[in-house]
């Protein structure tokens, strides 16, 4: 993968959560033990030990470093969706062979909204953390597989087949893996990508701008669309346009890299969470022709503007300010599906895969 | 705003499946009643918690109209601080108050004087030329019902209110009560409809606001396993309570015109028995919603006599008592109340819905003011076993508990076997409590007018729901303002009201839950 992109689902470390309890096994997983600890994070609450579970989260990292920088996404999450967060950490690369496991609860409204086992197994230990997984999700709640590593190998078939949905950001790798989710989802794998929530405003404005009662007559001859991506052509970018391809037919497209990223802001993580910065390869501007109409959208710090202009001298038509789509705020939208396809977004990134360069893969 | 083409046009491409939900269109809301309560309380921090979650377009603007005398920046700077109060987010985010505050604007202004309305007008095109507004309209009628005509023919002879079909929009929210029985309801119906069409016109009713109210739809239509028992077969009866604590805080101007029954009973109270009752709509759209809460409202029984009256109504009066440790007066000894009111604080009353689902269940309903404590709530008893496997006595029915508030939820009461002994079944309870779930939700206002901004009138009461209610009510305000009515029954405060209201159930051989 390459750096400049960044990393999957990565918001920044959350303080180390209080009353952590931790195990370290010799010889393979002792689940009982795991359970065990559970019960004491719960107990050591007093009152309010009542769990509350909407779902399995199980999030998959391949360096604690990974995980340590996604922490504040899944807790923001899970903060929207109580579950059990099961993360396994599988750094094979490192020596010696360890396998430990740090269980934790986050308490919320008198109630415990997240339990949180992290098994960290390097070396051979890998090989258990599958088995040690399936022995600890609920059963009556779906499983949400976060997806850390790059769409390919054993582990991710498996997790395909035994989960109700798989979460990722293509957003996060260049563009070129969009490929390789593509062939996931023709496969019918369930796919949730953070780059496609991400694009979820330019969407919504571009469809808001159409049903306004003056433009609603250029619904129909929508011809060409282009976007433009900040520093590098991106996901997000590929995605918009290959949305629109699967919603008008004949539609020419066009998509190229222009300026560059904004600075990381000097505090990260406000209190009041606000837009995200424009980051490298993210959309920066869209534009879509319905002669004589030209629709512009383009992002202006934390707000998105909508322009007409075409057999009038051209004027914005709206204007929306842009959630503050961090991280952990996306992964939360894309928790609201919790099984099966997003058929909008299988489309669109069969769709987004066509406009790579051939032999892509 | 939802999508909804006309027969003759091309639907939008873009919008079918999209996850995201739509911003409304650009939009300036005039306020009227700009420095009231409502307006500090509940209005300005509903619209500033909207846009800090990017709810709002940023094309927005907000319009106050009061008497008052206030500047723009004084009006901006008067709201900033309700906020600092009032929001349920704080601290004030200044990056995004700057935004907001920037579109804040007030005209000052007796609604009798055209004038106010001219100046309006003027401050409205303003912040089309600078807010980008489009000339869509939204106005809040935070006002006493008496101004409504004023406001409404005001507005028209002003050129402010857009026909339905033009493309800048024109919304008007009012705010209950909508009349003080059917005939003012009809009256002001014909008048407001006079100058709007049905579809411009949003009647809140701040309980539909309430995520658990709305969750009621989901719970009953998004799951398999209740629906096939919510009928005669398999329910008993049905009891809903919504008990205050509080007394009636200063406002027995209010009050002593509106009693139990307008204040909570024709408008929140129906609104739960509709929706526990409705069939399933045949979409989740405004019209097909309320066209099956209104089948409910007219199939309930209306009462034709005094006698009727009496035999299914017990009517209460709180007298001095505690609450929550605390002495509190009595009704009669509240600031501003007539010696000798008659003005009922509490109800209880039983009706029949008369439908094929329905019919011989009775729906118990209590509401009053000065109760033990706070509580909402739908309970559905479910019938009893028809042979007690396990000795007399040893089971109590089922019962669905769906919590409004406080402690938002659902419980189901259900048998289980103490572990041990032989056979001997324990009534225990499966309890979901929303909060713990889902953490904080937003207010009911915020869910309200965001969805008055979009033009969504699902969660709002179209004309003829507030008439069939008042039908309802008002059958029974007809016995009860009588003179030859009894007067209500006195129950101290801090009480589930009168004993009657316990007899009314005890009567057909049931009971009011304990809260």
């Amino acid at each position: 993968m390459s750096e400049q992109y960044g990393e999957p689902i990565a918001a920044g470390a959350a303080p180390h959560p209080a009353g952590e309890l931790e195990v370290r096994f010799d010889r393979g997983v002792d689940l009982a033990r795991i359970e065990q600890l559970l019960q004491q994070a719960r107990d050591r609450g007093g009152t309010g030990q009542e769990s509350v579970c909407t779902l399995n989260l199980v999030a998959i990292y391949f360096t604690q470093g990974q995980y340590e920088r996604a922490r504040e996404a899944l807790e923001v999450a899970g903060s929207a969706h109580p579950c059990r967060l099961l993360v396994l950490v599988a750094d094979q690369l490192t020596e010696p062979e360890s396998l430990t496991a740090r269980v934790s609860v986050v308490r919320s409204g008198g109630a415990i909204s997240m339990e949180r086992i992290v098994l960290t197994a390097t070396g051979r230990a890998v090989r258990h953390l599958e088995s040690a997984m399936t022995g600890l999700l609920h059963t009556e709640v779906p499983l949400v597989v976060i997806w850390g590593g790059r769409p390919q190998g054993d582990l991710l078939v498996r997790a395909v087949e035994s989960a109700d949905r798989i979460i990722g950001d293509s957003g996060a790798r260049p563009p070129t893996f969009l490929a390789d989710v593509a062939k996931l989802v023709a496969r019918g794998a369930p796919i949730g990508d953070l780059a496609w929530a991400r694009i979820f405003p330019w969407q919504s404005l571009a469809a808001d701008v159409l049903d306004l009662p003056n433009l609603r007559e250029h619904r129909g001859n929508i011809r060409t669309a282009r976007v433009v991506c900040a520093g590098a052509v991106g996901a997000e970018g590929l995605l918009l346009l290959g949305w629109m391809q699967s919603r008008v037919k004949r539609l020419s497209v066009a998509i190229h890299a222009e300026g560059q990223p904004e600075e990381e802001p000097e505090t990260s993580h406000a209190v009041i969470p606000r837009a995200e910065r424009l980051g490298l390869g993210h959309v920066s501007r869209f534009e879509f022709t319905s002669p004589p109409a030209t629709f512009t959208l383009r992002r202006e710090r934390g707000l998105l503007l909508a322009e007409v202009k075409g057999d009038d001298d051209g004027y914005v038509v709206n204007r929306v300010r842009l959630p503050p789509d961090t991280p952990g705020r996306l992964l939360g939208l894309e928790l609201k599906l919790l099984a099966g396809h997003d058929e909008l977004y299988a489309a669109a990134v069969q769709a987004a895969a066509k406009l790579l360069p051939t032999g892509t893969s | 705003m939802p999508y909804a083409p006309e027969h003759d046009e091309v639907p939008n491409p873009l919008r079918p499946g999209l996850r995201a939900e739509s911003t409304p269109e650009p939009c300036a809301v005039v306020i009227f009643g700009a420095s009231g309560d409502l307006a500090h309380r509940k209005l300005v921090p509903a619209l500033y918690n909207l846009a800090l979650g990017a709810h709002l377009p940023a094309a927005f603007g907000i319009v106050g109209v009061s008497k008052s005398a206030f500047s723009h920046e004084e009006y901006a700077r008067d709201m900033r601080e309700a906020l600092g109060r009032f929001s349920r987010t704080k601290p004030v985010d200044p990056e995004i108050w700057q935004d907001f505050g920037a579109g804040m604007r007030y005209v000052s202004g007796s609604f009798d004087d055209p004038d106010t309305f001219a100046r309006l007008r003027s401050q409205l095109e303003e912040l089309d030329r600078t807010r980008v507004t489009r000339g869509n309209r939204l106005y809040y009628f935070a006002t006493p019902p008496s101004t409504f005509p004023t406001l409404l023919r005001q507005l028209k002879s002003a050129g402010l209110i857009n026909p339905p079909l033009h493309p800048a929009f024109t919304r008007v929210v009012i705010e209950k009560p909508f009349g003080r029985d059917l005939a003012s309801a009809r009256a002001l119906n014909r008048l407001v409809l006079e100058t709007c069409d049905e579809k411009q016109v949003f009647r809140i009713d701040h309980y539909l606001g309430k995520e658990t109210v709305q969750n009621l739809l989901v719970f009953r239509f998004a799951n398999s396993i209740f629906e096939p028992i919510w009928n005669r077969r398999y329910v008993d009866h049905v009891q809903i309570t919504a008990g205050e604590e509080l007394g009636i805080e200063g406002r027995a101007r209010y009050y002593e015109e509106a009693g139990i029954m307008r204040d909570m009973i024709q408008n929140h109270v129906l609104q739960l028995v509709c929706l526990s009752a409705m069939e399933p709509p045949v979409a989740f759209d405004a019209d097909a919603v309320r066209d099956e809460k209104i089948k409910v409202l007219r199939a309930v029984e209306t009462f034709d006599s005094p006698d009727q009256v009496q035999r299914n109504v017990v009517l209460g009066q709180y007298t001095a008592g505690s609450v929550a440790g605390a002495d509190v007066p009595g009704y009669q000894q509240e600031k501003d109340v007539t010696q000798g009111s008659r003005t009922p604080t509490f109800v209880s009353l039983r009706l029949n819905i008369r439908s094929w689902r329905w019919d011989g269940v009775p729906f118990y309903i209590r509401s009053g003011k000065r109760m033990p404590k706070r509580a909402t709530e739908i309970a559905v008893h479910f019938r009893p076993l028809p042979h007690s496997l396990f000795g007399a006595g040893t089971t109590l029915p089922n019962v669905l508990i769906i919590r409004v508030q406080p402690q938002e939820g659902i419980a189901l009461r259900f048998s289980a076997k103490v572990p041990g002994e032989r056979y001997r079944p324990r009534t225990v309870s499966m309890d979901f409590r929303y909060g713990s779930a889902f953490g904080a939700t937003p207010e009911a206002y915020e869910r309200l007018l965001l969805d008055a901004l979009r033009g969504d009138q699902t969660l709002f009461t179209r004309r003829d729901e507030v008439e069939a209610a008042w039908k309802i009510a008002g059958s029974i305000l007809a016995a009860t303002e009588s003179s030859e009515f009894p007067p209500p029954h006195p129950y101290p405060a801090g009480t589930w009201g009168p004993q009657s209201a316990d007899q009314l159930l005890a009567g057909d051989g049931r009971a009011w839950r304990r809260l």
